[in-house]
């Protein structure tokens, strides 16, 4: 299995570092390559489409669409908006010969762009069967609920992204129920979470996550499961300032997909890098059928010797 | 309410002709249910929800559209296009009016932040060839003048090494540097969507 071109995004480079890392580290555990793409750029997010008649939207991307299809059949980006993206260049690229042309012109070489673009729950649904995972996971997330969340990029506008239904999305499940844990249904998972007004309209963003965790909570969800970085920002980093707001006290932790399935391989929540979000996971980690941490008792170096819980760093501790 | 009849806006079924083309939707088909109103998550932040939006478009009231905060408030999480019985991509249709917007020059004043949020965003891409979040945030919040937003969670984040302190760079400029340049026109300067002053 020849490996895959991975586009790590600038969130997972810096604020969603624990996503990268716990990517690799699932990845690297059940024998997936990855190729970094060579000198990737940003793939202009949310503000490049909106500008200039969108061929920025375009164009960013289709330089990395380019240099990842060296030698690559697939590229993976964990991040849902890189992922959108890139999946929206390349049908505009596909729909107009003008517009290759010119991207061509600009890289100064025949323009590739057709490689297969792959989201995080796609890849893992792709290399990975429930059936062997859960031999791997042996039931080691028991005892948790999870809610699966899949905002909007993953999924929309459906005619493009052509992954799951936009509606009810429902991929990360089989992998989740396959590491012993729950996942019931989720109702709010398809919406959004406030998107990119984080800096510049706060008050769209705490109302909208406000209502995400609020009803994941009064649904008796153990922690949300998100793919995408900027979701998390909002749900995880932004939880502070929502329950400052309103009043409330909701402290909901907030996991990636890669650290869940880390978590079910036996990798040590330090690696997975749990430790680096604003809401503890430590309650949640220490349901996980196995573990012999002590919830009350935070941070000890000694707790090491469990490898599905070991709770040094988390919290404000260290 | 009073209508604004914008001088630079002469022929309302002209631009709903437009805005139909660009997008390739039909207002017409709207027959008001709201169900994209009812799933919008900035729809309370509005002046017009989605639904009124194509409302208006359908009695040829563009210039409510286009000077509506709704056009550049919307963040394109596409809710309301999954969610239309219609399959009408409103989504894409206020897209289409916030582009309009822009070529005619349309400030919304209340909004400027959202339009300080994008330029910064991609000055920052168009310079190093990625995005240096902090960079983005302290610059943000200078221009905004709420120099202490967000503070709150700055040794957080620090703490958590979830931030760059020198600015990420990649090392072929030149070609982002040409892609700008490109659908520019202008050598990459602040391009169009910027021509009209929104604050220089």
């Amino acid at each position: 299995m020849s490996a895959y071109s991975y586009f790590p995004g600038c969130s997972l480079t810096s604020s969603a570092g624990e996503y990268d890392t716990s990517f690799r580290l699932v990845a690297g555990t059940l024998g997936i390559g990855l190729d970094e793409i060579n000198d990737w750029n940003c793939c202009g997010a949310s503000p490049a489409p909106h500008h200039w008649g969108g061929n920025l939207g375009v164009m960013l991307p289709a330089r990395n669409l380019h240099i990842a299809g060296y030698g690559h059949e697939a590229m993976v980006a964990p991040c849902a908006g890189c992922y959108n993206r890139h999946k929206n260049a390349q049908h505009e690229l596909a729909a107009s010969a003008e517009l290759r042309e010119q991207t061509s012109r600009i890289l100064r070489e025949p323009l590739r762009y057709q490689i297969e673009i792959l989201n995080l729950v796609e890849l893992f649904d792709r290399e990975i069967s429930p059936e062997a995972l859960a031999e791997r996971a042996q039931g080691r997330l028991e005892g948790l609920n999870l809610a699966t969340y899949y905002g909007c990029l993953l999924t929309r506008p459906a005619k493009i992204m052509n992954f799951d239904n936009a509606r009810n999305p429902v991929s990360m499940k089989p992998l989740l129920r396959a590491t012993g844990a729950q996942s019931d249904h989720f109702p709010f998972k398809s919406e959004c979470c406030g998107s990119y007004m984080g800096l510049a309209k706060k008050e769209i963003v705490l109302r909208a996550g406000r209502r995400i965790i609020e009803v994941a909570k009064d649904l008796g969800f153990d922690a949300i499961i998100t793919a995408c970085p900027l979701c998390h920002q909002n749900l995880d980093l932004r939880q502070s300032q929502i329950n400052k707001t309103y009043g409330i006290s909701l402290e909901m932790p907030i996991l990636y997909f890669s650290q869940v399935l880390g978590l079910a391989l036996g990798l040590s929540a330090d690696d997975l890098g749990i430790d680096a979000h604003m809401v503890s996971a430590r309650k949640l980690l220490a349901k996980i059928s196995g573990s012999a941490v002590d919830p009350a008792s935070p941070a000890k170096s000694g707790d090491a010797t469990e490898p599905t819980a070991t709770l040094s760093g988390i919290g404000e501790a260290s | 309410m009073a209508i604004r009849v914008s001088t630079t806006i002469a022929d309302g079924a002209a631009l709903v002709a437009d805005i139909e083309r660009r997008s390739g939707e039909r207002v017409s088909a709207c027959y008001q249910c709201g169900r994209c109103t009812s799933t919008c998550a900035a729809a309370f932040a509005f002046d017009y929800p989605p639904h009124r939006i194509m409302r208006l478009l359908q009695l040829g009231q563009v210039d409510k559209v286009l000077n509506s905060r709704t056009a550049q408030l919307c963040f394109d999480c596409m809710t309301c296009s999954s969610r239309c019985p219609m399959t009408i991509d409103v989504a894409n249709v206020i897209e289409q009016v916030k582009m309009i917007a822009d070529e005619h020059g349309i400030r919304v004043n209340k909004e400027k932040s959202i339009r300080l949020f994008r330029r910064a965003f991609l000055k920052n891409v168009r310079r190093h060839g990625r995005l240096h979040e902090a960079r983005l945030l302290t610059w943000i919040n200078l221009r905004s003048f709420k120099p202490f937003n967000d503070l709150a969670v700055v040794p957080l984040i620090l703490r958590r090494k979830k931030v760059h302190i020198v600015p990420p760079k990649i090392r072929n400029r030149r070609e982002i540097h040409r892609i700008f340049h490109e659908v520019n026109g202008n050598g990459g300067g602040n391009g169009n969507s910027d021509r009209h002053g929104g604050g220089k």
